[in-house]
């Protein structure tokens, strides 16, 4: 496969052959964060294609400022957090709790050894975390996402970001003691 | 469980998850459809940019232009008996030909033989000819500055009026007025010309001291020694001897024109052959006071106008402009 620059380039040019590669690539990184974002299965796969879609529409944008998987990165968190905004699925995570199989990552989480039932399990705990307390946790914990980057992506208080962290960080060291 | 616990184990999770299915089957169509969706309104705007453009070149101002005489040649193409001159083409006569142009809807310029001239712009404030060489009649029926012609010597500008305009290939002119008042102008100097006179132009000096049409040569000699030649006071002398009242516009001209030392002198002279107007004092002419050189060109404009449009109605009183009695 050619190195990734060539990719993006080739991409940019219009090579969907390259874009192909470029899914291929990225797209483990890409689901993974749709999937904690939202926490359903089924919306993280409807969530990756329209990101790729609408990466396809902006690639020509992306000038090299920054790592291309930074860039990508946050197109990912606007897609999802625009999606949210637009037709505020939040019921979907009652589905979720009531259908463990859509549920992150049970079968596709890391190999069986010692960590992979907590990893499993913290999967979960994190898909049931109410949606705000959910996007902040895994932004900030997982991500690595400052409390003022948080606070203007999903257009919150930079307060309500630490607040919303702090519970769920709670929640989550409750549902795994239990 | 506490929260350094917790978080070890957020930092066990996988960054990568791959999806359950290969989601690029549910990407690829999109792409091709919104490619498609892409070109359709680049291609709408394509098509209305294309009808705009060429609306454009349909609509876009021109003037009417009639052969007089001759084969005149507009772009590279021989008149042979009108055409359309637009924005930038040139009309070009040659010993034998002449044309006429319709300015717009303000008037008509004939274009001599031996003339070279472009249309620089034809917006409705803003008619304007560039004249390469060789001659125009004008004549504009609007309002004051909507004409311009633009030579090697400055632009001519329209206050409502008639006249020859002339430039050799030096670019040296000469502009007679025929009706009305024209300015012409070369960055900050300029000359108010007056029906019935006449002024000469150099490049890189502009317009000479205008001079009515039946100015002494000596005078006319003079007025070219001080404005082309370096006459300096010299030539200014001569002027104020050789001046009559009915040159009081080359006086009112020279005040502004001489050096401040002569100033007194020339407004001595111009005041002995005009008397000047109720307001104008000498200190303020002498000082080039806007109001009261307004003030005096006002009645200086009345003279001339009565007597040349009278001329072999009445005896006009050059120095008052009213009807001259014998006794």
């Amino acid at each position: 496969m050619a190195p990734p620059d060539d990719l993006v380039a080739r991409a940019q040019a219009g090579d969907q052959t390259a874009f192909r590669d470029l899914y291929r690539q990225h797209v483990g990184r890409v689901y993974a964060l749709c999937l904690r974002l939202t926490g359903n299965s089924g919306d993280a796969e409807e969530r990756t294609q329209d990101v790729f879609v609408r990466l396809w529409d902006k690639l020509r944008t992306f000038r090299g400022e920054s790592a291309f998987s930074s860039w990508l990165h946050r197109l990912v968190v606007n897609v999802v957090l625009n999606e949210r905004r637009t037709t505020g699925r939040r019921e979907r995570r009652v589905a979720l709790a009531e259908d463990p199989d859509s549920i992150v990552g049970a079968q596709h989480a890391a190999p069986l050894h010692q960590s992979a039932g907590l990893s499993i399990d913290l999967e979960r705990a994190i898909a049931e975390l109410p949606e705000g307390a959910r996007e902040v946790f895994v932004l900030f914990d997982i991500e690595g996402y400052a409390h003022a980057e948080i606070a203007e992506l999903v257009g919150i208080a930079e307060g309500t970001s630490k607040a919303q962290l702090f519970r769920a960080r709670q929640l989550l060291r409750e549902k795994l003691a239990g | 469980m506490n929260e350094d616990e917790l978080l070890r184990a957020v930092g066990r999770l996988p960054r990568s998850i791959e999806p359950p299915r290969d989601l690029w089957p549910g990407i690829e169509p999109r792409l091709q459809r919104r490619r498609h969706w892409y070109w359709i309104p680049l291609a709408v705007a394509a098509v209305l940019a294309l009808v705009v453009i060429a609306r454009s070149i349909q609509t876009q101002p021109a003037w009417d232009v009639t052969m007089l005489a001759g084969r005149p040649l507009l772009g590279n193409t021989r008149l042979a008996a009108s055409g359309r001159l637009r924005v930038g083409d040139w009309l070009q006569t040659d010993d034998s030909s002449r044309a006429l142009i319709a300015i717009g809807h303000i008037g008509q310029v004939e274009v001599k033989p031996g003339t070279r001239l472009q249309l620089v712009a034809a917006r409705r404030d803003d008619h304007r000819l560039a004249l390469a060489r060789g001659g125009i009649d004008a004549t504009v029926d609007a309002m004051p500055r909507l004409f311009f012609v633009d030579t090697p010597a400055g632009t001519a500008i329209d206050l409502g009026c008639a006249y020859t305009l002339e430039t050799d290939s030096l670019g040296n002119g000469r502009l007679h007025v025929t009706r009305g008042e024209v300015e012409f102008e070369t960055g900050p100097r300029s000359s108010r010309v007056l029906l019935g006179a006449i002024i000469q132009t150099r490049p890189a000096i502009g317009p000479g001291i205008p001079y009515v049409e039946d100015a002494p040569a000596p005078l006319a000699r003079a007025l070219v020694a001080f404005d082309f030649e370096n006459g300096g006071a010299r030539a200014a002398r001569t002027i104020l001897a050789l001046a009559r009242a009915q040159d009081a516009m080359s006086l009112w001209h020279l005040l502004q024109r001489v050096d401040p030392t002569l100033r007194a002198m020339v407004y001595d002279r111009l005041a002995a052959l005009v008397p000047p107007p109720a307001g104008v004092t000498r200190s303020r002419a002498i000082a080039l006071d806007s109001r009261a050189l307004e003030g005096y060109w006002t009645k200086i404009h009345n003279i001339q106008f009565r007597r040349i449009v009278l001329r072999g109605v009445r005896e006009i009183d050059p120095r008052t402009g009213t009807t001259r009695r014998h006794e």
